[in-house]
């Protein structure tokens, strides 16, 4: 009889167990394309070739609005992927449309992780105000300015090793942009004029700078912060009549007006490093080129960053191998975060972000310092990628700067439109 | 008889001439698409073709899932055409040659929703697709595009046009109404049915909106849709997406040529304007 | 006896036959229509279920500056696109009638092919047309107007431009309901008229525009009840900016449904656009009927 139990119970767990041996296919969703997109499909080759059992069916949707539209249409009916990427500024958006599964501690363990790995503000901004983790932290990216050093040989702008100088304040930022303009740059700061996210990003980092503040206590832009905003709409708008920024360009339009040398500088996220330095080593980029943390153009050192984590989606029955299946994924991609740190990235699981190989690694290490000036989205549904914030920026202020509109009138719009969503 | 002469002359030029500037934006479109990436956004990119470049062809079939779009594309348009005809022909059979409580509400119900915009019911027409759990399937794409009225209508209006005496043999011989709608009604009607057909699968066909939203998964798209998903956010490449474009509307495009005259007549029957 | 058992026969058949029709239309038609107003008074998310909030929903709209500024886009469309389009279409069918054999069948085919193909190729298309710096139309612009126009991000241009992209697409559509229309005007009219020295422009106006209404009256009726629901273009060329100068109420439904959750709300702005469009239509055949009447 006992014999028999046993029996039974080796079969019970040999059945239970079974799922384990049949491989765990992953549906993953990302939004990552360009040189993010590259190193992502690396990593996920890497993965499945490693994790005979596992197998990551990835699909690469376009970034943005598409991405989250389609992310909160087919998880609010049940369709979404099994795992996803997600931006940290877009999480109390997520957890307003309930998109966003509670990740317990032993989901964590089961990754090999725990919330002692990651820097705390990044767990922060991945919690509800609960304290459940609805996101695993993977980066800290934020824009800094690259340069192209051909246009200031001489100048007072580069120092003996031929580093970025000098430049302390708007005026001096744009006596550069003037002298590059000078000795033959077309657009000497260009950045994604006619893209939201891009156009986002310097806005946000021109309004930080003074201090400024978008969202307080559910008012948008109260007090002077209106007239920062305003100011730095007209900031943006100054670069474009004076012709040092390009007009109306769409994203890989700005990246192509600095790597074929016709912009001395370019505003725009670390993930283009990856670009650069492929360009660079191939031998087509043709200039001396650098990327610094934003200089400090209006009192205040702050810059624009986000973050790029993984969410489970809500709402689907996934068994509990599968849901292991992909917290191992996670896990796999948070300790070989070095490959991603390559697309310009800081990684959020501490033991990478500290360790030697990521310290040495160039250009990241020339602004790794700005890790601690980063400013992060105001924490509120309406902000965040994809939010009602990046609409106002692409419906408002990119004409705005572009002459449509006076910037004092562009931030009353915005102020207006953002609070009445707010609600 | 010489003025006459000449302006026939000059009608027929000019009018070649609209034509061209007309169809410009397509000639253009193929221009580009047999260019490589760096040649279109070159400077001295003309509107003479200077290359013969099938590389963007290629990167469209291969690195797009361009075969599943057209695959669902096809399959769920003629499941359409299909069943929006077959319907159409026996509701409009009844409503013609049937006498039934509701007939005449039936009927006004048909004129009237020709007038009903179904883009206004997309959201609620969503959540039912939902709560049948048919998002991204077939189905989900196909059911709200059966309501088509304009068929019923019209196949009545031809029905109505047959000679009563028709019936009288098939009648006789003990034949119901079903014996009668496909073995007389139908066959002498065969111009307007194909007529019929064309219309609705070429509005099948190109349908955006409603596949727009309820397919999320790429493997489920309609070409309309797939093809703007080729739009990659980080990196515009134009040949490419004049390929995609190109292919994408190539089907419907040679069946027209094809069957030119019959889709013109089919365009002028089914909006009333020829009987 | 025999009589009623045939009644009822008759009766049943005609139900299997018109079954299936009739089971779609009240699953895919009529029931969502029920639910959408149902839903307007609702405060639900696009899934799931919500609570009865009265006319809080209608009220909002109300004082929704993005409402007043959608309808005024839609009816700025129309305005844009509805007569301009009848009346080209008018004037191609009339040079086409003129025609004579292949080279009628190759104009018409060169004119109806655009309306053919889907939306999003066609948007692709002018997109890469008139893309702000490399587009084959910019120095088009450059020469007009001194400088390359970003059509789709300029606020004054954004409209007429996706109205532009409108008409090239279905004007086809138009041009034969026209081609039809005209042959059907019988010949004997123009020889009539011909022989009382009628010029041409009195033959346009005494003989085929009134003869021609009733086609013209059709064109004008489907075209303002497709424009009333434009959205695919808009979506596809410029999203509704800048500033919303080119919001349509169906972006905004859709923008509040599927972008912002909010059903209830949403159903709403479909219940006015719903409603609008039938007046409209209705309205708008009767006003035709009497016009041609009246002729």
């Amino acid at each position: 009889m006992k014999y028999l139990k046993t029996l039974l119970a080796a079969g019970a767990m040999s059945l239970a167990s079974l799922p384990a041996f049949a491989q765990q296919d992953i549906t993953w969703w990302d939004f990552l394309s360009g040189g993010d997109g590259v190193r992502m499909k690396a990593l996920i080759e890497r993965f499945n070739e490693e994790h005979p059992d596992i197998k990551i069916n990835a699909t690469t949707l376009e970034w943005g609005v598409p991405y989250y539209t389609k992310v909160r249409t087919s998880v609010a009916v049940g369709q979404g992927p099994d795992v996803m990427t997600y931006h940290l500024s877009r999480m109390p958006l997520g957890l307003e449309e309930n998109v966003l599964d509670v990740i317990s501690d032993d989901d964590l363990a089961t990754a090999g992780l725990s919330k002692d790995d990651f820097f705390p503000a990044a767990i922060a901004a991945a919690s509800d105000a609960e304290g459940n983790l609805h996101a695993v932290p993977f980066d800290i990216h934020s824009i800094v300015l690259y340069i192209n050093k051909s246009y200031f040989k001489g100048s007072r702008f580069l120092d003996d090793e031929g580093n970025l100088t000098g430049i302390e304040s708007l005026a001096d930022f744009e006596e550069a942009l003037a002298l590059a303009k000078e000795n033959g740059s077309e657009t000497p700061v260009s950045y994604a004029t006619a893209d939201d996210g891009s156009t986002y990003r310097v806005f946000f980092t021109l309004l930080k700078q003074q201090g400024g503040e978008l969202i307080t206590d559910g008012e948008v832009l109260a007090g002077d912060n209106l007239d920062k905003a305003a100011n730095a709409i007209e900031i943006m708008t100054n670069w474009h009549k004076q012709g040092w920024q390009p007009e109306q360009a769409e994203y890989p339009a700005s990246v192509a007006l600095f790597t074929s040398g016709k912009s001395a500088f370019h505003m725009n996220g670390v993930w283009e490093v990856p670009t650069l330095v492929d360009m660079s080593s191939k031998g087509t980029l043709g200039f001396d080129w650098g990327a610094v943390q934003i200089p400090t153009l209006l009192g205040t050192t702050a810059t624009w960053a986000d973050s790029h984590a993984f969410a489970i989606p809500t709402g689907k029955e996934m068994s509990p191998e599968k849901r292991a299946a992909v917290m191992t994924a996670i896990g796999w991609m948070e300790k070989n975060s070095i490959s991603w740190a390559s697309a310009g990235h800081i990684p959020a699981y501490k033991p990478v972000a500290t360790s030697d190989e990521f310290g040495q690694m160039e250009p990241n290490a020339t602004y790794s310092s700005l890790a601690d000036t980063a400013v992060y989205d105001p924490r509120s549904p309406i902000a965040g990628v994809a939010s009602p914030v990046y609409d106002a920026t692409i419906n408002i202020i990119s004409p705005a700067m572009h002459g449509y509109l006076e910037p004092a009138q562009a931030a009353q719009q915005v102020k207006d439109e953002l609070q009445s969503k707010i609600q | 008889m010489k003025t006459r002469k000449l302006e026939n002359w000059v009608l027929g030029i000019g009018s070649l001439l609209a034509a061209a500037i007309w169809v410009f934006p397509l000639y253009w479109a193929f221009i580009t698409s047999i260019r490589t990436e760096e040649r279109v956004v070159s400077e001295g990119a003309g509107v003479i073709p200077d290359e013969f470049n099938l590389s963007s062809y290629l990167a469209a079939i291969f690195d797009t899932k361009l075969l599943t779009w057209y695959w669902n594309s096809i399959g769920t348009s003629v499941i359409i055409t299909l069943v929006v005809i077959v319907s159409g022909m026996m509701c409009a059979y009844a409503i013609s040659q049937m006498r039934f409580p509701g007939r005449r509400l039936l009927y006004g119900v048909v004129l009237a929703s020709f007038m009903v915009p179904s883009q206004a019911l997309v959201v609620t027409q969503f959540i039912l697709m939902n709560d049948m759990g048919l998002i991204n399937t077939w189905a989900g794409i196909i059911l709200p595009q059966l309501i088509v009225p304009v068929v019923i209508i019209v196949y009545k209006q031809f029905f109505d046009a047959v000679p009563k005496e028709m019936r009288e043999a098939v009648v006789l011989d003990g034949g119901g109404d079903y014996t009668l709608l496909f073995k007389i009604y139908l066959p002498l009607n065969w111009g307007i049915t194909t007529a019929l057909a064309i219309i609705t699968f070429i509005s099948a066909w190109n349908q955006f909106f409603w596949p727009f939203l309820v397919i999320t998964t790429e493997n489920q798209m309609t070409i309309p849709v797939g093809i703007t998903q080729v739009n990659d956010a980080f990196g515009v490449y134009y040949a490419r997406l004049m390929s995609v474009a190109l292919l994408g509307a190539m089907p419907v495009a040679i069946a027209y040529l094809v069957f030119q005259k019959k889709v013109t007549e089919a365009v002028m029957i089914s909006s009333g304007v020829k009987g | 006896m025999a009589m009623i058992t045939n009644r009822r026969r008759e009766v049943a058949v005609a139900m299997t036959l018109i079954a299936p029709f009739v089971l779609t239309f009240v699953l895919v038609f009529l029931y969502p229509t029920i639910r959408m107003i149902e839903l307007s008074f609702t405060d639900a998310p696009l899934i799931g279920t919500g609570e009865w909030v009265g006319l809080a929903n209608f009220k909002r709209l109300l004082t929704d500056n993005l409402f007043y500024t959608s309808l005024k886009n839609n009816g700025y469309f129309v305005l844009l696109t509805v007569v301009p389009t009848t009346a080209l279409a008018l004037a191609i069918a009339m040079m086409i009638t003129r025609l004579k054999g292949p080279l009628q069948a190759l104009i018409l085919a060169l004119f109806f092919l655009p309306y053919i193909l889907p939306v999003s190729v066609v948007t692709q298309i002018w997109t890469w047309m008139l893309d702000f710096q490399f587009g084959v139309l910019q120095p088009v612009f450059a020469f007009f107007t001194g400088k390359p126009v970003p059509v789709f991000k300029n606020p004054y241009w954004v409209m007429p431009t996706v109205a532009t992209v409108t008409i090239w697409w279905t004007n086809g559509f138009n041009v034969l309901l026209f081609i039809a229309g005209l042959r059907n005007i019988s010949s004997d009219y123009y020889e009539a008229a011909a022989l009382d020295g009628a010029t041409r422009w009195q033959l346009f106006t005494k003989v085929t525009w009134p003869l021609l209404w009733p086609v013209t009256a059709l064109v004008l009726t489907l075209q303002l009840i497709l424009q009333l629901k434009i959205f695919d273009q808009i979506y596809l060329l410029s999203s509704g900016g800048p500033f919303n100068s080119s919001y349509v109420l169906l972006l905004m439904v859709y923008r509040e449904a599927f972008q912002l959750n909010h059903g209830g709300y949403a159903s709403a702005i479909a219940l006015v656009l719903f409603v609008l469009i039938v007046v409209v239509s209705v309205l708008q055949f009767q006003l035709l009927r009497a016009g041609g009447n009246k002729q």
